[in-house]
């Protein structure tokens, strides 16, 4: 190892306050522990010593479930507000509701994700980026306009992929029903749970310029009327 | 965030949405009085669950829908009581 190596590679001479940051967009860039930069130095070194101490307990239980539990509860606490935080860009008091209108065993309802799927054969803007330009250029993006992609309810879940750059997209490439369930929908319309399916369902990548979304909104919400549909699930990531 | 403004220019247009989300983001669906929700407590990128977890998957759709006959006023956010679930098979 050379002494002018990269210290958030080799590790070397690396403070721990750099190895914590280094997940989030640095140099070990693991979109799921990313969290761990808006943790304090003390906590994100109390979830490692909890996760390790559990790694070590299920080498006798076989046991996974803890530190994943741990994992969602630094999360969690990553993504809380703190105090020293901006004003969020938008915050209201109330909103608005659309009574329902029939039993959802009668309804047309729709599906629409944040998670940046889409259909492999219409590659949205920017077209043939890959994922880990996606997460290059996570900046680029929050700046952007998104692109609304539309999937017809009949796609085969193997011709759907996806590309977002906020976060860790491996289950979403899996399985795309963790967060796009396109095959739970057909299942519970067949079991009589809902009543009928969109023709056409929607993605874009949430990670995009909230103006900019907001401008598009109204051009969005015509597409999905004519859509017919009584009710939406909205799958944010 | 971007899906509160598409759930509220959706419910303004007459369209009912319910929304499935992970704990991580509930301040957001509270700051933007996403009007129905479940709210799993799930890692971020699986808000329903791990990756063929099919029973999970549709349990936590069948209490988003639920919202839809059961929900009077816009912020009715609800916790989905079950954890991830570790695939072992």
């Amino acid at each position: 190892m050379s002494d002018d190596a990269d210290a958030s590679v080799t590790g070397v001479g690396e403070t721990f306050d750099e190895f914590r940051r280094s997940f989030s967009y640095g140099s070990r860039g693991n979109l799921n522990f990313k969290f761990m930069k808006s943790m304090s130095e003390a906590d994100a070194a109390a979830f490692l010593a909890t996760v390790l101490q559990q790694l070590g307990d299920a080498y006798d239980t076989g046991d996974v479930s803890p530190m994943i539990e741990t994992a969602i509860e630094a999360q969690i606490a990553g993504y809380a507000p703190k105090p020293a935080d901006m004003p969020p860009m938008f915050e209201f008091d109330s909103g608005p509701f659309a009574p329902a209108k029939t039993q959802v065993s009668e309804a047309t309802i729709g599906l629409l994700t944040t998670s940046g799927h889409f259909l492999e054969d219409d590659d949205p803007e920017p077209e043939g980026m890959t994922q880990a330009e996606a997460v290059d250029r996570i900046s680029e993006s929050l700046r952007g306009t998104p692109t609304l992609s539309e999937i017809p309810r009949t796609s085969d879940v193997e011709s759907i992929t996806v590309r977002h750059g906020g976060y860790d997209i491996t289950s979403a490439a899996i399985d795309p029903n963790v967060s796009f369930p396109i095959d739970r929908m057909n299942e519970l319309e067949r079991d009589g749970t809902i009543g009928a399916l969109a023709s056409t369902y929607f993605s874009f990548p949430g990670a995009t310029s909230q103006g900019r979304l907001k401008r598009e909104l109204d051009a969005w919400i015509d597409r999905i009327k004519a859509e017919n549909l009584d009710y939406m699930l909205l799958v944010p990531v | 965030m971007s899906v509160g403004h598409v759930a509220r220019g959706l419910e303004e247009a007459g369209i009912a949405t319910t929304t499935i989300m992970v704990e991580a983001f509930r301040h957001r669906a509270e700051q933007m009085v996403v009007p129905r929700a479940v709210i799993t407590r799930f890692p971020m990128g699986r808000p329903l669950g791990a990756p063929h977890d099919t029973d999970r998957h549709l349990d936590v759709m069948r209490m988003a829908f639920s919202l839809l006959e059961t929900a009077t006023e816009s912020g009715t956010i609800v916790s989905y009581p079950q954890a991830y679930r570790v695939q072992t098979a």
